[in-house]
């Protein structure tokens, strides 16, 4: 009988790299213009077995396809192997639906673009990977489409690599994600050296945990701390933030798809299936929540006084990243808190996904029609040039600010709850009051820099740049049908999955979370939510519906802080003060060392044979006499030995 | 060894002695073939006392070799140099130096030229559309809030 | 003392070299003559046969005297016939040593073919006046000494053979370690004279070449037609009555 499950399976990941590798090779054929139906057909294949996965795990359960035994090396056994299981699935339904909705838009985004069949199949071997990298059994699996997602980024961010600020952007981000991928590595090292192992049934063994956890805690405390190093580089948490707002130097739908919805929240992901080891090392845990809090309202502060629309955003998407790590974070409180801490932190991942692609592909749009600016200074009042853009985006806002009933109250409110859940703790419960108060204070400043990058872009006096031409009008249908779908989402999955319960039952089937207590809706959390939110937009509303002089006001009466926060803190130039310039003071010196002692010496050297040469060339006269006497003297040295030996 | 090999055996290496020193001193070509061939009178010598020595026939036999190897080159000489002669109307050898080192030239005999590798050209970049805003990380936002 | 025929000979050549008047050229003859008789005297070991003697002094001063006036002479057509009695006198070696159809054969092939030949070509190259590269020779100082150098060190060497030789088994043996003689074998048998002929016979040589080199002979006639062939091929085109 045929397999049909796990043909299934392997058209997940196969689907897109058959599109990724086709498109490559049509990149220098006439047909280029076929990448993006290959994109979007191999994707959509994707979507729909992925989706199949979904209704098929609705009762729990999971599967595993049969690869091939990649590294067999004594106790080292490496298996390529794809595994379904809840959580697997859902990260698969966020990837592929996102993803296959930002292909279809990209066809007409991408338009005419030289490199079009190059952006397609670099967008499919990213789907490729991501759809991997969550279908791993084992961690080393895991890290190498950990790197390919990487790869991927840096070659979208790279994608105008004429551009001088799209290459460094792409190299920052490359440089950057090395840190964390770095403390992947020693983590995955740690995991083979302390389980013997890196399947991930192996090393989430409830005894074997155990026992470790009695023998070396604090190896376990270790492998922690450098697992979540790695979700912080590639999840863009701080310190290691600073490159998720220059990758906006890619293409949209790149920001859109990998510097929003998916490949930033694979450390979330990676977090989030490594509960099991996590949940016995609760200090690092803690430290993730404060790490993730400082994160959410730092990059919240920054996003309050960027002009450029896709910077606005990116800066929300580091907040909203830190949001999910604070709500996993949080599940140090208690263990039993575990599971829901991770419901929360996934649920945000899978709402977020939407809605904030939304709002990406809202923005592309825009800049689509303003001739590809992006200042919010620029132009404005486009509520009536670009309509269905301005209704999408309002939805995505609305998502992203909290505004009741949409996606991302549903979710943040978990994640406040989470929070919330940890004042019983004996010992923290003031650290996580403390945590409460600025998550809360967090979502209003996301409520009110979102709307203000609403009102800046959409109302006030209508104001076209010279850049737009005769391209201010809206979208065309490819793009706007995709922006449609999204906000459909972005308003009613929060509603269908959150309160009902659907998303948490669906996501406790995963192996190794525990099923913990039951949380309800938790009332008066729910409404300081509402209350921030609305006040959020109550400001915002209030500064810049209408051309008035209160941001300048407001802006005089913060003083530093505004300029800090317009400076995004100054931490790009802290770091190149504290690391670039040491580093590019070694590499002169190393240079100096080069040129003035290693240069000269080869030289020397490489000038030894010159001199012999010039030493024997006269020899090589070209005389047949000096040959001649060659010989003779030869003969005599022959004549001498042979007489000596007499 | 018996005194009368030995004195054609000093007479052959005299022989060939001059028609070694004949090679490397003469300068016309035609001399110089002749000292080769002085020099294989020689060598013909020898063998033929080393044939009346051992009274054997192999010397002889020899010598009948030299003596064809001898004409042969003769011939091809001969028209070998009338070939040069026609190049250059003369017989002196050190006309034809061609095989000979060329002196060496002015960055040879300094050493290692400059260090610094040749500049490369431009590359050619293809023309793409201008996206999104390009970002002055340090003028422009830092200025203006609002 | 030893020496001293090897050093005569290299003064004289190099006088006559590098001369530049007649004096000196007449210098170097009687340097020459004096180092042939000084070598006659110290390194010739006579025989019982007079007659021997003299015919051997005789051939042999005049063919190293020949070829010391051809080495120094200015004029390549006196040179040429300097080389023509170098070749005559080493026939009459051959004949003294029993090979007559040796010296038949080199007179006829030298003096009749090759020198001819030569003596052709030099008349036909021939410029006005001397040639400078017929005045001056190449080096003179430095070839005479290595070629001198080169022919006291085989003269040494012969002598030491000599002279150890006879009685001393060791030497006798370093000297087949170094010209190893083959052991037991008897080689080309047909290169022996019969037991009822004299050496020297043309009978034997020819037994010797059509016998035991028989294919060697055969790829030297060869290579003499190859040699016809290639210099009729390399030789100029001749146009107009030119060489």
């Amino acid at each position: 009988m045929f397999d049909w499950t796990s043909l299934a399976m392997w058209t997940i990941p196969g689907g897109p790299l058959l599109a990724a590798v086709l498109g490559a090779a049509l990149s220098r054929s006439k047909h280029r213009e076929f990448a993006s139906w290959l994109a979007v057909g191999g994707i959509g294949a994707a979507l729909i077995c992925a989706l199949g996965f979904l209704w098929h795990f609705s009762q729990g359960g999971q599967a595993v396809a049969a690869g091939y035994t990649w590294i067999s090396l004594g106790s080292l056994q490496v298996q390529v192997d794809l595994h379904i299981d809840s959580m697997t699935a859902i990260m698969l339904a966020t990837v592929t639906s996102v993803s296959f909705l930002i292909a279809v838009y990209s066809r007409g985004y991408m338009h005419g673009d030289p490199g079009y069949a190059r952006f397609f199949a670099e967008i499919s071997l990213f789907v490729f990977s991501m759809c991997m990298l969550v279908m791993a059994g084992n961690f080393l699996l895991m890290f190498v489409f950990w790197e390919g997602v990487g790869l991927c980024s840096y070659l979208l961010i790279g994608f105008w690599y004429e551009k001088p600020e799209a290459s460094a952007a792409a190299k920052k981000a490359f440089v950057v994600n090395r840190i964390g991928d770095f403390g992947f590595l020693i983590a995955m090292f740690l995991i083979w050296r302390t389980f013997d192992s890196l399947d991930f049934r192996t090393v989430f063994d409830h005894e074997l945990l155990a026992s470790v956890a009695a023998d070396q805690p604090g190896t376990l405390v270790a492998i922690c701390s450098l697992l979540f190093l790695g979700a912080m580089g590639k999840s863009a948490q701080f310190p290691l933030h600073v490159w998720l707002p220059d990758a906006m130097e890619g293409p949209t739908p790149v920001s859109a798809l990998i510097h929003a919805a998916t490949m930033v929240t694979a450390g979330v992901y990676l977090v989030a299936r490594c509960t099991p080891i996590f949940v016995l090392a609760p200090e690092v845990q803690l430290v993730m929540a404060g790490i993730g809090c400082f994160t959410a309202v730092l990059a919240a502060l920054i996003a309050l006084t960027q002009f450029d629309l896709k910077r606005v955003l990116a800066y929300s998407t580091v907040s909203q990243l830190g949001f999910m790590f604070l709500a996993l974070g949080c599940a140090g409180f208690s263990p039993e808190l575990a599971s829901f801490a991770v419901t929360a932190a996934m649920f945000h991942l899978f709402t977020h996904a939407f809605f904030k692609a939304l709002l990406f592909l809202g923005a592309g749009s825009v800049m689509h029609g303003m001739g590809n600016v992006i200042d919010m200074r620029k132009f404005g009042g486009l509520r009536r040039v670009m309509p269905v853009t301005h209704w999408t985006f309002l939805c995505g806002a609305g998502a992203l600010a909290g505004v009741p009933l949409l996606a991302g109250f549903w979710s943040k409110d978990e994640i406040l709850a989470v929070v919330a859940a940890g004042f019983h703790h004996k010992v923290y419960s003031l650290y996580a009051m403390f945590l409460f108060g600025v998550a809360l204070f967090t979502a209003m400043l996301t409520a009110f820099y979102t709307f203000r990058a609403y009102y800046l872009t959409f109302w006030g006096d209508v104001r076209i740049p010279p850049e737009a031409g005769h391209h201010a009008h809206e979208s065309p249908p490819t793009m706007t049908y995709p922006l449609i779908v999204l906000a459909v989402a972005a308003v009613f999955i929060g509603l269908v999955a959150g309160p009902t319960g659907a998303f948490a039952n669906y996501l406790l089937h995963t192996p190794g979370l525990a099923h913990g207590s039951e949380h309800g809706l938790n009332w008066i959390v729910m409404a300081a939510s509402v209350v921030v939110a609305l006040a959020g937009v109550w400001i915002a509303t209030a500064m810049y519906k209408r051309p008035s002089g209160a941001p300048q006001r407001v802006a005089r009466l913060a003083g530093s802080m505004a300029d800090l926060s317009a400076n995004r803190f100054y931490l790009d130039e802290l770091y190149g003060l504290l690391i670039v310039r040491p580093l590019e003071g070694l590499a002169w010196l190393c240079v100096w060392f080069d040129r003035t002692v290693i240069d000269p010496v080869l030289d020397i050297v490489a000038a030894v044979p010159s001199w012999i040469g010039m030493g024997l060339r006269p020899m090589q006269n070209g005389l047949t006499t000096r040959y001649v006497l060659g010989m003779a003297v030869g003969m005599i040295v022959l004549l001498w030995v042979m007489l000596a030996s007499l | 060894m018996t005194p009368t090999l030995l004195n054609y055996l000093i007479v052959g290496s005299m022989l060939f002695g001059l028609g070694t020193l004949g090679f490397l001193t003469r300068r016309n070509l035609i001399l110089m073939v002749l000292s080769a061939e002085l020099m294989l009178h020689g060598v013909s010598l020898n063998l033929v006392a080393f044939s009346r020595h051992y009274g054997h026939y192999d010397g002889q036999a020899f010598t009948v070799f030299v003596l064809t190897v001898a004409a042969c080159e003769a011939g091809i000489s001969l028209a070998l140099i009338l070939t040069l002669y026609r190049r250059h109307k003369t017989l002196d050898v050190h006309v034809w130096h061609s095989l000979g080192e060329s002196s060496p030239s002015e960055d040879q005999v300094h050493g290692p030229r400059s260090m610094e590798p040749p500049a490369e050209p431009e590359p050619e970049l293809p023309k793409l559309v201008p996206t999104g805003r390009v970002p002055t990380l340090d003028s422009e936002e830092r200025v203006t809030h609002v | 003392m030893y020496y001293l025929p090897i050093f005569l000979g290299c003064v004289a050549i190099v006088v006559a070299l590098t001369a530049t008047s007649r004096t000196r050229r007449v210098l170097g003859a009687f340097l020459g003559l004096g180092a042939l008789v000084s070598a006659a005297m110290i390194w010739f070991s006579p025989s019982t046969v007079l007659v021997d003697n003299v015919l051997f002094l005789t051939f042999a001063g005049v063919a190293i005297g020949a070829s010391g006036c051809m080495v120094t002479s200015r004029d390549p057509v006196y040179a040429a016939l300097w080389f023509a009695l170098v070749t005559l006198s080493v026939c009459g070696l051959f004949v003294i040593q029993s090979a007559p159809f040796l010296a038949a054969a080199t007179t006829i092939v030298y003096a009749g073919a090759i020198i001819v030949t030569f003596l052709f070509v030099i008349m036909l190259a021939r410029q006005a006046g001397k040639a400078d590269y017929d005045r001056r020779s190449n080096q003179p100082l430095l070839a005479g000494c290595i070629a001198f150098v080169l022919l006291g060190a085989m003269l040494v060497y012969l002598d030491n053979g000599h002279v150890r030789l006879p009685s001393d088994n060791g030497t006798a043996e370093r000297m087949t370690r170094l010209l190893p003689i083959p052991v037991g074998i008897e080689a080309n048998p047909l290169s022996r004279p019969a037991a009822d002929e004299s050496f020297g016979t043309m009978r034997g040589l020819g037994r010797s070449l059509f016998g035991d080199y028989l294919y060697a002979v055969e790829l030297a006639g060869t290579l003499l037609l190859l040699a016809a062939i290639a210099a009729i091929a390399i030789s100029p085109k001749r146009a107009g009555g030119t060489i």
